[in-house]
């Protein structure tokens, strides 16, 4: 396993015979010169637009996606079409060649980075290029979308409209919707909207034959199987999402937002419990601890207290009478449960720089330390303060910096590892850290991705998390779908058990 | 067990599910699985052999500070909101009707209430499914925690599978707040889009002779919004039940307006009620009129249920038929096709 790696991850080949491409620097087996040679013929190779790229440069920038896992593809092809998409993965089926589905590289799961099976370098297919609104469908409220079109660009055409798009994760202003398609995408108002799937209709799944499959949830009841709920999160190894229609819905009238801060992070966490079991959920409760405040506070000045130990966000939208009593309802429970301070956001500004502190949490990072490492792992919501406990603890015997960002609501953990890796020894730390993370909230009940998907990373987790048959019948359906094993192979099911920490730390150049 | 066209198994646990499995296969039979009854009683059919999930009973595991509810699968649905009820939540799966459904039967028809408007596709409350597949195998997908992306999503898959690809026998359901102030309004005449003026009301539904919207927010805003868009308190809306069309939403105006034309003989009848926004209409009507609608639904891209075995038309459609992505899913979980395999011929 290593050692493919490392031929996979490193500039290896570099004194092989060249085939004739120009720019080629490494050796190509007759099936590899076989379906570039085909690519040539259905995507244009010249200019900076180019959709083909086979050279080192063109091919080093997708190496990997936003997480630490990289891998050399054979080739980039960047499809501006359904046509040409249809005939790239053609090509790769008839020549055997694997393909990485990829749109924005957001993901931190290494499902697009290109890995394949005995080494294979497979073709990444990249959606980015079909980036068209196809249809907003207002009478409806819905949108027919194409895989490479941002989260955020949907979500400002449909507020034209009074609409919005409810999934909003973190990272909504580069990922796109394909991606969030692909992985089952969170975010911040999942609570009570729920994740990506609940809000994705109908899919147009393109197979390794070219075709493209309608699988369709347009219709409350009788559509069959939910074939559309299968492929959504299904990280790219069932082919490639080239079209979904979603749905959206009516802006709220009102919103209601509350800022708290506690003196310790069980008190915190004891109110997470107190709201979830209120009489109206809240439609967003963000956690915050005390490293988390102090980095985003000197960044976003967003008004965070800053002697508090966590603080929590919290949210109501809906009409105003109930918005307004869910306010008033956090804010009492908020202060039953110790806050040292309450603060309601005024007005839609104050609400903005609250929120501001939340999603500058990645760029204020990026000013303290050259590197984050960005766990998410999800305990049922009562464990919260266990779970919360314990990632201090290993902070603290990693002797590691780590936030702690929290979709608390939702029992969603995020904690970021902050470490510089030019200090010796240091990644064998973050990914000890990270592995005891997952491990703690396995043993207390949870879960070892809530959103950021399996990929390579967390995909030797399954065994801890499925037995032989729970995974056999995952790979029957995942085959039954997808039988060519082409899609994407060597992501979320694990191809052998263990080897663990050997799979988790990077290999080759970092680019 | 010797094997006659009337055997019946009646399981407790996963083992006895995976044996009356076994015994099936052993006899090269196939098995109906059966909850309470509360739809297979309405389609043709009945002396198949039968594996029941009433003895797989009784709610597991209820954390009300999670939101969560794991229950066995041939628990009754009103059982477990009474015990939901207890503690001021519930799933908003409710039965369809007053007879009582099983959980696990609410889950593989994944037919809609009037609440999915409002509350999601049954699909959206799944966070783990424990089953056995057609093949015999155990297996379990999802997980207690309501954000769940580890592996595929086979919860959704079961979920409207109709007990072909496995019996399922536990459940784990996402769970929320009672609305406290529900109430059932209605225009004065039939106004699907009355919906336009309100905001995400919990369930629409039109009949003849007015729509009915149930809202369940805070008072004073249902107050204001009952007052904005005209509407006056009445009664839940009794729907007809002999059929049901499902449609995409944008499909139902076209339906309505076609079934409404469409010759339905001499001594037809045709009773519609609709759920505009949610893309489901209610029948009731003789013969003939149910396969007019049913061949108008299926020009409009839907599909149409009838539950009434009486009424001599069969259950299912030509477009329920399975098409080749699901006949491989169903091959793979069911091989020899153990479970219901008439489903869609009946
Ligand atoms: C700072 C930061 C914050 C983040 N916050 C969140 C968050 O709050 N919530 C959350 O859920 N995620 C979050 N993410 C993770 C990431 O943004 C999501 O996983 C996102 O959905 C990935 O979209 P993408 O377009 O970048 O996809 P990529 O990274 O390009 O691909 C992701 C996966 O999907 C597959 N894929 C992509 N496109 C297709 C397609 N068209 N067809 C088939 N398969 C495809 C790929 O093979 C890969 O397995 C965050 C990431 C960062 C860096």
């Amino acid at each position: 396993m290593l050692r493919r790696r490392q031929r996979a991850a490193g500039p290896s080949g570099a004194h092989a015979p060249r085939h004739g491409d120009v720019g080629e620097d490494r050796s190509l087996t007759p099936a590899e010169t076989a379906v570039l040679e085909r690519l040539r013929a259905v995507l244009d190779t010249t200019g900076l637009q180019a959709g083909l790229r086979t050279g080192h440069f063109g091919r080093a920038t997708y190496r990997r996606d936003a997480s630490f896992l990289n891998a050399d593809p054979l080739a980039v092809a960047l499809p501006q079409t359904i046509e040409q998409t249809a005939a790239v993965l053609r090509a790769c089926r008839e020549h055997g060649i694997p393909v990485t589905p990829r749109a924005a590289g957001t993901g931190l799961a290494g499902g697009a980075t290109p890995t394949g099976e005995g080494g294979a370098r497979p073709v990444v297919i990249s959606v980015a290029r079909m980036d068209r609104l196809r249809e907003l469908d207002v009478a409806n409220r819905r949108a027919w979308v194409e895989p490479g079109l941002v989260n955020a660009r949907l979500g400002r055409a449909a507020a034209a409209h009074g609409l919005r798009f409810a999934p909003d994760p973190a990272s909504q202003l580069a990922a796109t919707l394909g991606g969030n398609v692909a992985t089952n995408a969170g975010g911040i108002h999942v609570l009570t909207y729920g994740v990506m799937s609940q809000h994705v209709l109908a899919v147009e799944l393109m197979d390794l034959e070219g075709e493209v499959h309608l699988l369709d949830g347009r219709a409350p009841e009788q559509g069959g199987l939910d074939l559309r709920g299968v492929s959504v999160g299904s990280e790219g190894t069932l082919g490639v999402v080239v079209g979904a229609c979603l749905r959206l819905l009516p802006a709220p009238p009102a919103v209601g937002t509350l800022l708290a801060g506690f003196p310790s992070l069980e008190a915190a966490a004891a109110t997470v419990a107190a709201l979830v079991t209120s009489e109206r959920l809240p439609d967003a409760i963000e956690l915050m601890d005390a490293r988390a405040i102090e980095l985003v506070e000197g960044y976003a000045q967003a008004g965070y207290p800053q002697h508090a130990a966590a603080v929590l966000l919290i949210e109501y939208e809906g009409l105003p009478a109930g918005v307004t009593e869910g306010v008033a309802t956090a804010a009492r429970l908020a202060a039953e449960h110790g806050a040292s301070e309450v603060i309601p956001a005024a007005d839609a500004a104050q609400r903005a720089r609250i929120w501001k502190g939340r999603k500058a949490v990645a760029g204020a990072i990026a000013k303290q330390a050259p590197d984050f490492y960005l766990q998410d792992v999800v305990v049922p919501r009562s464990r919260l303060g266990e779970m919360l406990d314990a990632v201090v603890a290993i902070g603290e015997r990693e002797g590691l910096t780590i936030l702690n960002v929290v979709h608390a609501g939702d029992g969603n953990l995020h904690p970021f590892v902050l470490f510089d890796r030019r200090e010796p020894a240091m990644l064998e730390r973050v990914f000890a850290a990270g592995h005891d993370i997952v491990a703690t909230a396995l043993r207390l009940d949870g879960t070892v991705t809530g959103e950021h998907g399996v990929g390579i990373e967390k995909r030797d987790f399954l065994g801890q998390v499925f037995d032989e048959d729970d995974l056999a019948v995952q790979k029957a359906v995942r085959d039954a779908l997808e039988p060519t094993r082409l899609a994407n192979p060597d992501k979320v099911l694990p191809t052998t058990v263990g080897c663990l920490e050997a799979r988790m730390v990077p290999e080759g150049a970092w680019v | 067990m010797g094997v006659t066209a009337t055997t019946s198994w009646r399981p407790t646990d996963t083992d006895e599910v995976a044996a009356a499995l076994a015994d099936a296969r052993a006899a090269d039979q196939a098995v109906e699985i059966r909850g309470a009854g509360s739809v297979l009683d309405r389609l043709p059919g009945g002396d198949e052999p039968t594996i029941t999930t009433r003895g797989l009973d009784g709610i597991v595991a209820h954390v009300p500070e999670d939101l969560i509810v794991t229950v066995r699968a041939g628990t009754l649905v009103r059982e477990l909101a009474g015990e939901l009820a207890a503690h001021g939540q519930e799933c908003p799966i409710e039965p369809i009707g007053e007879d009582g459904a099983t959980v696990g039967g609410r889950l593989a028809t994944a037919l809609a209430g009037p609440r999915q408007l409002g509350a999601g596709r049954v699909r959206d409350w799944v966070l783990r499914v424990r089953f056995v597949t057609g093949g015999g195998r155990a297996a379990t997908a999802g997980g207690v925690t309501v954000k769940d992306v580890t592996g595929y999503d086979l919860c959704r898959l079961m979920t409207g599978s109709w007990g072909t690809l496995g019996i399922i026998t536990e459940v784990t359901l996402k769970l929320r707040p009672v609305p406290r102030h529900p109430r059932w309004f209605a225009t004065e005449a039939p106004d699907p889009q009355v919906f336009r003026r309100l905001y995400r009301p919990a369930a629409v539904v039109t009949t003849a002779a007015r729509t009915h919207v149930l809202l369940e927010d805070h008072p004073d805003d249902t107050a204001a919004q009952a007052a904005a868009a005209g509407l006056a308190p009445a009664e839940s809306p009794v729907l007809p039940a002999t059929a049901r069309a499902a449609l995409d939403p944008a499909a139902v105006a076209g339906f309505l307006a076609e079934v409404g034309r469409e010759e339905i003989g001499p001594d037809g009848t045709l009773e519609v009620a609709s759920q505009d926004q949610l893309g489901l209409c209610h029948l009731d009507g003789t013969a003939g009129a149910i396969r007019t609608a049913r061949a108008v639904a299926e020009r409009h891209g839907g599909r149409l249920l009838v539950l009434d075995p009486a009424l001599g038309v069969p259950a299912f459609g030509p477009g329920h038929g399975p098409g080749p992505l699901t006949r491989r899913v169903a091959a793979a979980l069911d091989p020899d096709a153990r479970l219901a395999p008439w489903r869609w011929e009946r």
